[in-house]
C-alpha cells in the first residue's frame, strides 16, 4: 500500500520552525521517510521537502495541519507527473572477488554513479537521481552488502513556471 | 517615546483593551510586576494561589467575555505550572495570551536558576509561541500574539520574555490593534450544494459545538434551525449556544447524551455539524456515527474536515458568516413528523436514580434547585467528572458564555480558577461552581483567592467521597475492582472553608437542599456547600466508549 507523495513547504526561517514541523508530524502520527530543509531563495524563508507515505485523505490532513503552523506560509503536494525531483546518495559496498567487483562497476555505471573512493575492502559510490532511481540502486547494491550509506533527502520543484512562494495562500489560516 | 520592556508590555496590553490580568510574581518577572504597580490604575492584576489557578482564571474570563484572557507567570516552575491551563484552553479553542519571564540572555541555555525551555514545552499545547530575546521585537510580538489568539480558530499563545528585555529601554509607538482574521473560504457553489442537500433531507439534525459560542453565532444558528425546522443537539462545549427551552433542542449528544439525541443522530438522513469536531466522546464509534446520513460540516478550521468522520459538504469560514450564507441559500421547510418523532424518543429517556434517602442528596435535585435561583444570564462553572456530566444533562442553558467547563482536556481542578475568572469579569452575575470532592481537592487553594477578593461564588462540592466517574467505569468494565477510587479522605469541607475565611454549609439530603442553597445565594459571600451524594449514584444514560446508541446503558446495579 505504498502511496508516497512529495510535499513542499514554504516556511519562515525562524528558530524552532523545524521543531514545529517535526513535532506536528510526530504527534499527529504521520508517516514520512524524507525531510530536507534548505534556503528557499527568498530572504527570510526556507523550503522544506517532505516525502509522506499515506492515502489522499492523510495527505490532505497533513497539508491542512501544516497550514495551522504560523511559520508555515505555503504547503503543497507536488504533482507526481509534473515535478523535478532528485536526491544524492553516497554508498559504501563490500568488494570481494574480481567478478563481483566488475558486476558492481557495471551496475553502478548504468546508474551514472561515480566511484569516489576505494578502500581495502570497500568501494564508495556517489550517485544522484530521482528518489525511485536511488531506491532501485540501493536495492541492487544490497545484494553485494551495503556497509553504510548516506542520502541527502529529496530536493523537488514543480515543473514549468510554477513558484511555490507565489502560489495562492491556502486560506485555512488566520495569519 | 522611550519605555522599558515592562512598560512596553503594559502599554501593549492597554492597546489591546486588556484591563484585567491574572498571575503570580517571581524573580524573572520582577520588572513586569514593577510596571504593573505603575499601571495599576489601568490594569487590574488578580493574584492567584498557584499559577495553574491563574491560567484557568484567564481561560474562564475569556469564555464568559469573549475577550482574550491574559496570564502572567515567572520562569521555570511558574511557567510549567501554566501547562495544564494552556492545554485546557488549546483543546477548547479558548483565546489566552500567557506571558512568562525567562532568565536574562546571558544566563539562557546554562541551566540557570528557574530556567526552563517553556517554548519547547508548550509547542504542542499552544497555537503559537514566541521567545523574545530583544526589546525591539517585544511590541510587534505582543500585537501578533493577540491577533493569533483571536483569529480563525481561537487558542492560547505564549510569549516568553527574557528578563533583560523587560528592563531594556526602547522606542515605543502606540498602534491601533489590527482586527483578527476570519477567512471565508467556501464558494457560492458549495453553499448552494449544501443547501440542496438540506432541501432533499427528510430527517435533518444539527449537531452544534463550541464553535457556535466561540464565533458568537447563536442568533444565526437559531435563525437557521427555525428556517429549516431542524432538531438541534449540542456537544457539551456547545451548551448555551442554543436555548435549552426551545422546542427544537434535544439536549447533549454523545457518551452521556440523551436517548432521543442518540436515536435522532442514528436515524438522521442529514447531519449538519456547526462548529463541532466529532470528538470520540460525541461520535463513539466514528465509523458508525451518522452512517446513513449525509454530513455537512461548518467550521473555521479546515483541518477538522475528514479528521474523525468523513464529510460530504464542508463549508469553511467563521460560523456567523457561513450560517448566514447557508440560511440565505436554504429554503424554509417543516419537518413536523420528524421533530415529533425525536420528542417521542425523549419520553423513553428516563434513567434510574438511587432511591430517596436521608443520608444523601440527588445530584439532579440539587442542580434543579440551584437553577431556580439563577437567571438565564448567570454563570455555571464545573470541574470534571460525574458532577460535570450531571450538570450538562440537567442544567438548562439559555445563553452563550454562561457555561465554563473543560470539555476537551477534561481537566480536574479547572473549576476554581475558571469561576474566579468568570466572577472577576462579571461581578454582578451570580457564579456557581459545581465541583466534586476529587476535583475540588486539586485546586482548593484558590479559596484563598476567592476570600482575598471577596468573590461571592457559590461552590457546590458534590461529595460522594469517591472518584465517581472512574469508579463508575470500574463498576462497568473492571468487575467493580475499585482501584484507588475510594480515597477515604476525611476532609471536612465546612471547616476547610471556614479556615480560608469562607462560609461553609452542608446539604445532607434533598430536603435540606432548598434552604441551604437559598441561604448561600442570599448571604452575598463566598460559600462552600458540602453536598453529600450517594457514592453509587451513576451518570446515565451512558454509551460505552467506541459504541453506538444501540449499546446505551440506562440502568446499573
Amino acid at each position: 500500500m505504498d502511496n508516497k507523495q512529495i510535499i513542499a513547504l514554504f516556511v519562515r526561517n525562524h528558530p524552532g520552525v523545524l521543531l514545529r514541523v517535526t513535532s506536528l508530524i510526530s504527534r499527529r502520527g504521520f508517516n514520512i521517510d524524507s525531510l530536507t530543509v534548505s534556503p528557499a531563495g527568498v530572504d527570510g524563508y526556507s523550503r522544506m521537502t517532505i516525502r509522506i507515505n499515506g492515502d489522499d485523505n492523510q495527505v490532505s490532513q497533513f497539508i491542512n495541519q501544516m497550514m495551522k503552523i504560523v511559520d508555515v506560509k505555503k504547503a503543497q503536494v507536488l504533482p507526481e507527473n509534473h515535478m523535478v525531483a532528485s536526491e544524492l546518495i553516497i554508498i559504501k559496498v563490500a568488494k570481494s572477488d574480481v567478478d563481483t567487483h566488475n558486476e558492481i562497476i557495471s551496475l553502478t555505471s548504468s546508474f551514472h554513479a561515480s566511484l569516489v573512493n576505494i578502500g581495502e575492502n570497500t568501494l564508495t559510490f556517489r550517485a544522484s537521481g530521482t528518489p525511485s532511481e536511488i531506491d532501485t540502486l540501493v536495492d541492487e547494491l544490497n545484494k553485494y552488502g551495503i556497509i553504510e550509506m548516506a542520502r541527502t533527502g529529496i530536493a523537488a520543484l514543480e515543473s514549468g513556471d510554477a513558484r511555490l512562494s507565489a502560489a495562492p495562500a491556502q486560506s485555512n489560516r488566520a495569519l | 517615546m522611550k519605555l522599558n520592556g515592562s512598560e512596553i508590555i503594559a502599554e501593549c496590553l492597554i492597546e489591546q483593551k486588556v484591563d484585567t490580568v491574572f498571575g503570580y510574581p517571581g524573580g524573572a518577572v520582577l520588572n513586569i510586576y514593577d510596571a504593573l504597580y505603575k499601571y495599576s490604575d489601568k490594569i487590574t492584576h488578580i493574584l492567584s494561589s498557584h499559577e495553574q489557578g491563574a491560567s484557568h482564571a484567564a481561560d474562564g474570563y475569556a469564555r464568559v467575555t469573549g475577550k482574550c484572557g491574559v496570564v502572567i507567570a515567572t520562569s521555570g516552575p511558574g511557567a510549567t505550572n501554566l501547562v495544564t491551563g494552556l492545554a485546557t484552553a488549546m483543546m477548547d479553542s479558548i483565546p489566552v495570551v500567557a506571558i512568562t519571564g525567562n532568565v536574562s540572555n546571558d544566563l539562557l541555555a546554562r541551566d540557570s536558576f528557574q530556567e526552563v525551555d517553556i517554548c519547547g514545552i508548550t509547542m504542542p499545547i499552544t497555537k503559537h509561541n514566541f521567545i523574545v530575546k530583544h526589546v525591539r521585537q517585544l511590541a510587534p510580538v505582543i500585537r501578533k500574539a493577540f491577533r493569533i489568539a483571536m483569529s480563525g480558530r481561537k487558542g492560547p499563545v505564549l510569549i516568553d520574555i527574557t528578563k533583560d528585555v523587560t528592563s531594556a529601554v526602547y522606542d515605543f509607538e502606540p498602534a491601533i490593534p489590527e482586527a483578527p482574521v476570519m477567512p471565508l473560504e467556501s464558494t457560492d457553489e458549495e453553499f448552494k450544494s449544501a443547501a440542496a442537500a438540506i432541501k432533499n433531507s427528510k430527517r435533518p439534525v444539527i449537531y452544534m459545538g463550541g464553535g457556535v459560542v466561540s464565533s458568537d453565532a447563536e442568533k444565526q444558528l437559531l435563525e437557521f434551525a427555525e428556517k429549516i425546522d431542524c432538531p438541534v443537539a449540542s456537544s457539551v462545549m456547545g451548551l448555551g449556544g442554543f436555548p435549552a427551552s426551545h422546542r427544537l433542542f434535544t439536549g447533549t449528544i454523545g457518551m452521556h447524551g440523551g436517548y432521543e439525541t442518540g436515536k435522532a443522530i442514528d436515524n438522521a438522513d442529514l447531519i449538519i455539524a456547526c462548529g463541532a469536531r466529532f470528538s470520540d466522546r460525541v461520535a463513539g464509534d466514528r465509523d458508525k456515527f451518522g452512517k446513513s446520513a449525509t454530513i455537512i460540516q461548518l467550521d473555521i478550521d479546515k483541518a477538522e474536515i475528514n479528521k474523525n468522520v468523513q464529510i460530504d459538504y464542508a463549508l469553511i469560514g467563521d460560523l456567523k458568516d457561513t450560517l448566514r450564507k447557508l440560511t440565505d441559500e436554504s429554503e424554509a421547510a417543516t419537518h413536523d413528523a420528524w421533530v415529533a418523532q425525536v420528542q417521542e424518543w425523549g419520553k423513553n429517556s428516563e434513567v434510574s436514580q438511587t432511591p430517596d434517602s436521608d443520608s444523601y442528596a440527588h445530584p439532579y435535585h440539587v442542580i434543579e434547585t440551584v437553577q431556580k435561583y439563577m437567571s438565564a444570564e448567570d454563570i455555571v462553572v464545573t470541574d470534571v467528572g460525574q458532577h460535570q456530566m450531571w450538570v450538562s444533562q440537567k442544567y438548562k442553558f439559555e445563553n452563550p458564555r454562561t457555561w465554563c467547563t473543560s470539555g476537551g482536556l477534561g481537566t480536574m481542578g479547572y473549576g476554581m480558577g475558571a469561576a474566579i475568572g468568570a466572577k472577576i469579569a462579571f461581578p454582578d452575575k451570580k457564579v456557581v461552581l459545581f465541583s466534586g470532592d476529587g476535583s475540588f481537592h486539586m485546586n482548593l487553594n484558590e479559596l484563598a483567592t476567592v476570600r482575598s477578593y471577596s468573590l461571592p461564588i457559590v461552590i457546590i462540592v458534590m461529595n460522594n467521597t469517591v472518584l465517581g466517574m472512574v469508579r463508575q467505569w470500574q463498576k462497568l468494565f473492571y468487575g467493580s475492582r475499585f482501584s484507588q477510587t475510594d480515597p477515604h479522605r476525611k476532609t471536612d469541607f465546612v471547616k476547610l472553608a471556614e479556615a480560608f475565611g469562607v462560609k461553609g454549609m452542608r446539604i445532607h439530603n434533598d430536603g435540606e437542599a432548598e434552604s441551604v442553597i437559598k441561604a448561600a445565594f442570599e448571604c452575598g459571600e463566598p460559600v462552600v456547600i458540602d453536598c453529600l451524594i450517594n457514592p453509587d449514584e451513576n451518570v446515565l444514560p451512558m454509551i460505552p466508549p467506541g459504541k453506538t446508541v444501540d449499546d446505551m446503558i440506562t440502568e446499573m446495579e
